[in-house]
């Protein structure tokens, strides 16, 4: 059964005012350590959950039983919930039917793709890393997302997503790279492979620098990372409307560099596109930083409704398991600069730190966006404008704003970097960005040589 | 159940698996949580299926399907020994030894929280709730889980092994904000509450209505702080911040899996190598770890892992030094020593990990008082905050809800934004005391990532307050 097949026969079930989501995924991951493969996963599920409205109570119940009797039983569920619920006058009602956008984000051979051609594409990487031991995975997924209301909405989404990501580390040094796309021939994982191996070997006899504030060039895969960890609280409106959010009290105000534009736009097909959210609500661009300026943040149908501000949803409701966190952007996309490369990054910089990656990050202060975390797999000093000598992990202490108000200059090409870490249900999202040349990133610790 | 894994086994077998096994597994969680006076969430999942593992020369496999059917068992079994024909590599991988045994064990449950109606549940958490008000408060939150697990685990060796495991668990939380400063305070524990495997006796006994007001006067309390001052002096750390601790840069670090670098590419790796096991001074004397799988009410007990390992109690570390692992079948065999017996799975769809099952730091001696009056200037921190620990669990940075300073033997002022950092041998070669049993306690917690894909593991910590000389406290930007 399809995803919207299955959504419907859960809605058939409850047969009274209810939505069904239905997300399934057929994937396989294989994921290699010391250049061996040793923990390859192949996953198929499907997942039902099934909303019930009695008024203006609700209760959900999810199963992964979709044949007719595990149906029956999640409906009873679902109702006996929604009896044991107080009313909730701010409940905004179920999502209407709507139109989605046509978007990108589903590809046939990557589909296709079985076992067999995980495993090859994983060998591919192991292979092209030569003598340096790599760690990592290749994984390609199908998954689809369907919601069927008792509104008339009906929706549907098929979306393929590949990522390679290695690790090359030996003693006493480690590189890193990954490759996103909804599209598996986009993605050569050999390639990743020589680009974390060429990196980990610029990190042998990696030294330590003294704490504080530095000049920075951060890859795109520490950018992203970064961003994603503010997004939670301060991207959201849930975050907003629980002054968590920086942008509390300063929506119109400049907050960062005018080169820094942010959106969350998961209509580009750059991206990992999405058309709708878990409500159903079509996905519409939105603009979060515009040059440096604070404009909005992303909505669901809850948050519109209780911020009783004339607020509506902007298609951002997230998969059950991240309700908590509210509506989140799933599409970061960072607007590219000028800069031709990191290493025109690096002149910008002239004297600085080079950040590949960064490990465990941690939010110290949501208000006022302060991050701590670890670079790993690829830090350098900048002298003279040139990317020199390795540098062990170091332990940073930022608030991101902070971190944009001052911006030297972005590179032209922008990358998709993977976020999920395939827990739960396989959603793809991920961050699109360039590489970012700022004045402050403040070093508070030193940590341990690169490598394992 | 059985018959499914044996089909599942057979096949695989069939198809050239030198070792298989199969679980079945039927999890149900239920959570209800409220924010601001209303129902935030209802939910109520089901998820069952069959995963199995193969060896195929020497290589690893795994493939599972939602289905319970034969046909569904034999097919998740194809396609993981297809996987692990595919598999890049030399592959050698061998298995320590384990006893054979057919077994069934059931959690202790006194009152069934699935017996538990939905509107007690929602009664307790808007009771609560409403509890939580107070001056600058401006959201509060609470939480009462359940989950109960019912698997069975079947190898080609012959163990044989269906255990019911079941979680009832609970917390409350308010957030408070003030001149731009925002503060959180929770009960018992930070992070999505604390959880036991026990029945809804936990719950019942953790009185979240009657701690409410406290929470919320303390939050209320803490925006109108000062900033903890930055500095090196003494920590003592509560139950539940030690408990962390632990879990961080002890657990984690001695994952025996992550010392091999099979975590690498995701969670990271260990500053511990296999010959430190033995001789590694890991801190001061004061610091007895376990691990112990047989802790009553731990979220990591069970009678068997998900390899069919006997659960057992295990030194990690003894008087300071390194004595032990937490190990699987595999990386027991490549080490030499041990036999596995910490190998747990996220679920059917998930392949079993190295995962810490219940990780205590040993009681000492005397109470959270006694530790404090031996500090002339010092903080004590409380409940956890915020974490972040590099790849080898070397360099680390916590930060706690809430601190007081410590001046001649006594708490002083709150203090909020309180953190501090180390180096994990350093910091744990500063522990001077640990306080006594009757300080000691269970903290679970339900939110600890491993592995590609990803999975989370529901873990417990016995820990009771310590104190550590020379930390460096109050790093911020």
């Amino acid at each position: 059964m399809s995803a919207l097949e299955v959504a419907r026969a859960a809605l058939n079930a409850a047969g009274e005012e209810a939505e069904a989501i239905a997300h399934s995924e057929r994937s396989g991951l294989a994921r290699f350590a010391e250049s061996e493969v040793h923990q390859p996963t192949l996953i198929e599920n499907v997942v039902v959950t099934l909303r019930v409205v009695r008024g203006n109570r609700t209760g959900v119940a999810t199963t992964n039983k979709v044949e007719r009797d595990g149906l029956a039983e999640l409906a009873q569920r679902a109702a006996a919930a929604a009896d044991s619920a107080p009313a909730d006058d701010s409940f905004p009602g179920l999502a209407p039917g709507a139109d989605p956008p046509q978007v990108d984000g589903y590809d046939e051979r990557t589909a296709a793709l079985g076992p067999d051609d995980q495993a090859r594409l994983a060998a591919a990487a192991i292979d092209a890393a030569g003598d340096m031991p790599v760690y990592g995975f290749f994984t390609s997924a199908v998954s689809e997302l369907a919601v069927a209301s008792s509104t008339g909405l009906t929706v549907e989404q098929r979306m393929t997503d590949a990522t390679a990501l290695v690790v090359a580390a030996a003693e006493g040094c480690s590189g890193y790279a990954e490759h996103t796309a909804w599209r598996a021939d986009d993605i050569d994982p050999a390639a990743v492979a020589r680009e974390s191996a060429e990196k980990a070997a610029r990190t042998k006899g990696a030294g330590e620098t003294e704490p504080g504030t530095y000049r920075a060039v951060l890859e795109p895969y520490a950018f992203a990372d970064l961003l994603d960890y503010f997004s939670h609280d301060s991207l959201g409106a849930l975050g907003l409307l629980e002054e968590r959010s920086y942008l509390s009290g300063r929506l119109g105000e400049r907050i960062a560099d005018e080169k820094i534009t942010i959106a969350d736009d998961p209509l580009d097909p750059q991206g990992l596109p999405k058309a709708f959210d878990f409500e159903g609500t079509p996905k519409q661009r939105v603009l979060l930083l515009d040059q440096g300026v604070a404009r909005g943040v992303v909505w669901d149908r809850t948050t519109a409704a209780r911020a009783r501000n004339g607020a509506s949803t902007t298609g951002h409701a997230g998969p059950l398991e991240s309700r908590d966190w509210g509506p989140l952007p799933y599409s970061l996309s960072v607007a590219p600069g000028e800069a031709e490369s990191v290493d025109e990054l690096a002149e910008l910089v002239g004297d600085g730190i080079y950040i590949t990656r960064l490990h465990y990050l941690g939010v110290i202060d949501p208000r006022e966006g302060i991050v701590t975390g670890m670079t790993r797999d690829g830090t350098f000093r900048i002298r003279d404008g040139k990317i020199a000598e390795p540098l062990v992990n170091l332990r940073f202490t930022v608030s991101v704003p902070d971190l944009l108000r001052e911006v030297y200059g972005l590179t032209r090409n922008a990358a998709l970097v993977n976020s999920q870490n395939f827990y739960g249900e396989r959603y793809p999202y991920g961050v699109l960005t360039p590489a970012l040349a700022a004045a402050r990133f403040t070093i508070t610790g030193v940590g341990s040589k690169p490598g394992i | 159940m059985r018959d499914l894994c044996a089909a599942a086994v057979d096949a695989a077998t069939g198809a050239g698996a030198e070792y298989a096994d199969a679980r079945v597994v039927m999890k149900r969680d239920q959570l209800i949580a409220t924010k601001n006076g209303r129902v935030d969430r209802m939910t109520d999942a089901e998820s069952e299926g069959i995963g199995v593992r193969v060896l195929v020369n020497g290589a690893w496999g795994f493939a599972c399907d939602r289905r319970l059917t034969a046909d569904g068992a034999r097919n998740a079994a194809i396609r993981a020994c297809t996987f692990a024909r595919a598999a890049a590599g030399k592959h050698s991988r061998a298995l320590a030894p384990v006893e054979i045994r057919t077994a069934r064990h059931e959690s202790s449950v006194e009152r069934d929280p699935f017996a538990v109606t939905l509107r007690e549940k929602v009664d307790l958490c808007l009771r609560a709730d409403a509890a939580l008000q107070g001056p600058d408060v401006i959201v509060r939150q609470t939480m009462v889980r359940a989950r109960r697990e019912h698997k069975l685990m079947l190898s080609s060796e012959g163990t044989e092994v269906e255990q019911i495991l079941t979680e009832s668990g609970a917390g409350i939380d308010c957030s408070a904000t003030r001149d731009g400063v925002f503060q959180v305070r929770s009960y018992p524990s930070a992070h999505i509450g604390s959880s036991c495997q026990s029945g809804w006796e936990y719950v019942d006994g953790l009185r979240l209505v009657e701690e409410a007001p406290r929470v919320a006067q303390e939050a209320a309390a803490l925006v109108r702080a000062d900033p903890c001052p930055s500095g090196v002096t003494t920590v003592v750390l509560d139950g539940d911040q030690v408990a962390l601790q632990v879990h961080e840069s002890v657990g984690h670090p001695t994952e025996l899996d992550r010392v091999y670098g099979t975590e690498a590419s995701y969670a990271g790796t260990s500053f511990l190598k296999p010959a430190d096991l033995g001789s590694l001074r890991y801190g001061s004397e004061h610091m007895n770890i376990t691990a112990d799988p047989t802790t009553p009410g731990g979220l990591g007990s069970f009678a068997f892992d998900d390899e069919g390992v006997p659960a057992e109690s295990t030194r990690v570390v003894e008087a300071g030094r390194l004595t032990g692992f937490l190990t699987s079948r595999e990386t027991a065999a490549r080490l030499g020593a041990g036999h596995g017996g910490s190998m747990r799975a996220d679920g059917w769809n998930r392949m079993p990990l190295v995962r810490m099952t219940n990780l205590h730091i040993e009681p000492g001696e005397g109470t959270l008082d006694d530790l404090l009056a031996d500090v002339d200037d010092g903080i004590y921190m409380e409940t956890n905050r915020s974490w972040s620990i590099d790849d080898k669990r070397l360099n680390f940075q916590f930060g706690t809800q809430v601190a007081w300073e410590i001046k001649a033997g006594k708490r002083g002022r709150m203090l909020r934004d309180a953190t501090y950092t180390g180096i994990t041998p350093e910091f744990w070669g500063s522990l001077d005391a640990v306080a006594g049993r009757d300080s000691w306690q269970l903290y679970g917690l339900t939110n600890c990532g491993k592995g590609q894909p990803g999975q989370s593991a529901h873990v417990s910590h016995g820990a009771a307050p310590a104190r550590f000389r020379n930390v460096q406290v109050g790093v911020k930007t």
